[in-house]
């Protein structure tokens, strides 16, 4: 029995390192200079120095216009997509929508598809629109991956919201925007801040269509990694340093809706499926 | 009561609210598929403007003759069929160990949030300079520490795959676990009780009460993995750019690379026609199987 427990205790600690690592590892690595970086064995022990973080954020490469592109981005398309996404979900889930089936099969598969298909189509549009390297572009774009997933996981959580609250709403004759104005949305808060969550980590985090349809304007965080890799050399140090401060917003995020992130990532499941 | 008055303006309502979605969706998605596959019918080379044109399915037929095109798609079966089965069997493994254990499993869920939340692209980064770079990575210093010498893992083809299927594994295993242990926890205890009353073993016990329950959890997490694994890009895109050569040029990096490194978008159109017809018969082909049960 105390074997037993001693592998099973191995067992943990090897996974809380095997996935808390490179960020662990990344952090330290912003802290050393960048001869530290390239040390021989590798260092644990270093003088720290905040140096990276001054240049990533106030330096000649600073990334702090890219956190702007970023937050421009994400904040746009999360407020966009909760838009259409809350009355169309509410829809979904509660009311008689005529071909209700295929309309839900149809939101589906557009959460399916590959993101590589709709680059390039997007990419002959907008420059003959002349919305390459613009954020009405790039949000438009990234509604293609936002809205589908956003419908899917509201639908979850509306549909658990009890029936018989909106009927009492609906037989004081509240009428149907009332209802779900002061019934069903605040009951909803729950689901609807994760899923105002998870749509701004996922266009935070995008990288594919940042980078084929950004340009030095609209240039994201994700994209602006690269800032520090050249052919001649690479600023390790420094990477590490803008990697850490862009993904701060999302590890924090991560952080506060770890409980719901389950049923974030399994979003529609129960009826069909998902993407990320 | 007349029933067809208030459910008439049910229906009104319900598509008063779903049309400016599904609109827009249309607008943003099937609009841009159709002009996917008309692209996929022309000749458009950038770097030779000239030859712009239709080309019927010229570009289908020069797939077939394509050797590049062949390996990546084979590149994209192994990657997918790896990275799922590897991520089922370690989050089911490290679940079933989990649930062994009560205390420090809250501190398990924050670590396995981890690697989700980044960004893959920033995955694929940390992988190629901090952990598997040659002489400076992590890796590269366990491996000399233990006499097995020093590994190019990104220089050598085959290495490279490895790693880039290692990333992805690394990255989404802890989605599977924690699906899983999710629904582990949610499985009633008094079954196994009784299965232990009937002297069933541990692996009875796994194999005919545990694994049946949680086969449902089993089948979302193959899906959901498998839809991500085929539209993977960032991170293999960010460690090795589907290098060296194209040892790690699965179909959407062959995709993007025909489309914007030679800027030959209707080839490139071609291929990714071809991926998503692939993605889309894959996903619903499984939802139908878990449908037909």
């Amino acid at each position: 029995m105390k074997l037993r427990t001693a592998v099973l205790f191995a067992g943990v600690v090897l996974m809380l390192v095997v996935w808390t690592f490179p960020v662990i590892w990344g952090l330290l690595t912003s802290l050393k200079t960048e001869r530290d970086v390239l040390a021989y064995p590798p260092m644990v022990v270093f003088e720290p120095t905040l140096g990276n973080y001054r240049d990533v954020l106030f330096g000649a490469t600073s990334i702090l216009p890219n956190l702007a592109s970023s937050a421009i981005v994400s904040v746009l398309t999360t407020a966009l997509t909760m838009l259409f996404a809350i009355p169309a979900a509410y829809a979904l889930s509660r009311l008689d929508l005529p071909f209700r089936k295929a309309t839900g099969f149809y939101v589906l598969a557009t959460q399916m598809l590959p993101p590589v298909g709709l680059v390039i189509p997007y990419f002959l549009i907008l420059r003959k629109i002349g919305w390459t390297d613009t954020y009405q572009g790039l949000v438009l774009v990234y509604l293609t991956f936002a809205l589908p997933f956003a419908i899917w996981l509201l639908v979850s959580y509306f549909e658990e919201i009890p029936r018989e609250m909106e009927e009492a709403a609906l037989l004081d004759r509240a009428g149907r925007w009332r209802a779900l104005w002061y019934v069903i949305l605040p009951q909803a808060r729950g689901g609807i801040a994760v899923t105002v969550i998870f749509v701004f980590l996922n266009s935070w985090n995008e990288f594919l269509f940042a980078v084929v349809l950004g340009g030095n304007t609209v240039r994201t965080v994700t994209v602006a990694m690269f800032n520090f890799i050249s052919l001649e050399q690479t600023q390790w140090a420094r990477l590490a340093a803008a990697a850490m401060v862009g993904m701060a917003p999302v590890i924090a995020l991560g952080l506060v809706a770890q409980k719901h992130i389950v049923k974030g990532l399994t979003v529609g499941a129960v009826k069909g499926g998902g993407r990320r | 009561m007349p029933r067809t008055g208030p459910r008439a303006g049910e229906r009104r309502f319900a598509l008063a609210l779903c049309l400016p979605a599904l609109l827009l969706l249309v607008v943003t998605t099937t609009v841009p598929l159709v002009y996917l596959l008309w692209t996929s019918l022309q000749r458009i080379d950038l770097s030779m403007p000239w030859l712009t044109g239709f080309a019927g399915l010229e570009n289908y037929a020069q797939l077939g003759g394509d050797r590049r095109f062949w390996s990546s798609l084979l590149l994209t079966v192994v990657y997918t069929g790896t990275t799922v089965v590897l991520q089922v069997v370690v989050g089911l493994g490290l679940a079933l160990l989990v649930m062994q254990v009560r205390a420090g499993q809250a501190l398990l869920r924050v670590a396995a949030i981890l690697p989700i939340v980044l960004a893959p692209v920033v995955a694929g980064l940390f992988w190629r300079s901090l952990v598997l770079a040659p002489d400076f990575g992590i890796l590269d210093f366990v491996t000399r520490a233990l006499g097995l010498g020093s590994f190019n893992w990104l220089g050598d083809p085959q290495l490279a795959l490895v790693s880039v299927i290692a990333i992805h594994t690394w990255q989404w295993t802890p989605f599977a676990f924690l699906v899983l242990l999710a629904s582990l926890a949610a499985l009633p205890p008094d079954l196994y009780e009784a299965a232990r009353l009937d002297r069933a073993g541990p692996w009875q016990r796994f194999r005919y009460i545990t694994l049946p329950l949680i086969r449902p959890a089993i089948v979302i997490v193959v899906i959901l993995r498998m839809v991500t694994a085929l539209s993977a890009f960032a991170a293999i895109f960010a460690a090795t750019g589907g290098g060296p050569g194209s040892a790690t040029e699965i179909l959407n990096l062959y995709a993007y690379r025909l489309s914007f490194t030679e800027l030959s978008l209707g080839f490139g159109a071609a291929v990714a026609t071809v991926l998503l017809v692939i993605t889309l018969a894959v996903s619903f082909g499984l939802f139908a199987l878990r449908r037909g049960r």
